[in-house]
């Protein structure tokens, strides 16, 4: 029985770190000519600003933007605040 | 004399080579100022580049309004950048120009030096025949300017002569007398020949004399016809 507990919270914490949402904000560009975006992009992986810029490439590549740089992860709250600068690139990619 | 005659010929050597020399220094000069005109001026994506890096240097330029801002100033630099390839190209143009005319006015230097050289030559020979037409009919023979009236004999040998100097021929006195009485060359003497160019010698010698020294000015007398600066007793 205690095992039993100790499972489920071992199960319920994993499931809360994975259910944790991660967003990253980036900044992008397109060439000839040339086009900047500042963007808001939920993670998907690891919630870190390496594994971020590892996932935005291949994803902005597709959409033909190129990844300049990731400036920080951070959770919901951070990406409100950030709605707003991102403007039409908020979780667009 | 025979001095300055080497030293000439080793003038005008030495004058071919500076004039290609030069011709090919200028090219060389206008040709290295192109490229490095070409190659010194921004490309396009000199502006975009550095644009870029502010974007990328300032963390703050997050806001739309700054985005869309960096965006305009690139495109302005491109802008710019277009402008400076139509002035490099008219530049380039202007370069092209440059070098026609530098090579022109070797060119044409060294042309005048040559006339210049060719036409003391001419001063210093005398006379130089530029034409020699013949005029079977009037009996006129026309050396240059001058006009020569010779007997009807003399103008057959000196038809006969050049039409011998067209085929590069030398003739004797016997052949001479041979095309002109219509016999055989071995049935003619050598100075029946002979008589024959002595007497257009005399007549044509005589005549060319009196119009280039010594002039015969009607019921007047007789008169060197030159310059008086040109004589010197020694």
């Amino acid at each position: 029985m205690k095992r039993l507990i100790l499972s489920l919270t071992f199960l319920a914490a994993f499931a809360s770190a994975a259910s944790a949402e991660c967003y990253a904000d980036y900044k992008a560009k397109q060439d000839d000519p040339l086009r900047l975006q500042y963007g808001v992009a939920q993670i998907d992986g690891p919630c870190t600003v390496g594994d971020a810029n590892e996932e935005l490439v291949s994803r902005l590549a597709d959409e033909g933007w190129q990844l300049l740089e990731v400036l920080d992860v951070f959770d919901l709250a951070g990406a409100e605040l950030r709605r707003e600068n991102a403007g039409d690139y908020y979780l667009r990619y | 004399m025979r001095e300055i005659t080497t030293s000439a010929t080793e003038t005008r050597q030495t004058g071919t080579r500076v004039v290609v020399a030069g011709i090919a220094s200028i090219v060389l000069i206008l040709g290295i100022a192109a490229i490095l005109l070409f190659m010194n001026l921004p490309d396009a994506n000199a502006f975009n580049a550095r644009v870029e890096r502010i974007f990328v240097e300032n963390s703050n330029l997050t806001s739309q309004a700054e985005v869309k801002l960096l965006e305009i100033l690139a495109q302005s630099g491109t802008a710019f950048s277009e402008t400076l390839t139509s002035y490099r190209f008219v530049i380039f143009v202007l370069l092209v120009f440059a070098t026609a005319l530098l090579v022109a006015a070797v060119a044409f230097l060294v042309m005048l030096i040559a006339l210049n050289r060719r036409m003391s030559r001419i001063e210093q020979k005398g006379i130089e025949v530029n034409s020699l037409m013949i005029a079977r009919e009037q009996n006129l023979v026309y050396l240059n300017n001058f006009e020569f009236k010779l007997t009807a004999a003399a103008i057959e040998t000196l038809s006969v002569l050049a039409e011998a100097r067209l085929d590069d021929e030398v003739m004797s006195g016997a052949e001479i007398e041979a095309v002109i009485s219509g016999r055989d060359a071995s049935d003619c003497e050598e100075a029946a020949g002979a008589t024959r160019i002595k007497r257009l010698r005399d007549s044509l010698g005589n005549q060319m004399i009196s119009e280039l020294l010594v002039k015969n000015i009607a019921r007047q007398g007789y008169m060197l016809a030159i310059d008086k600066s040109v004589i010197r007793m020694v």
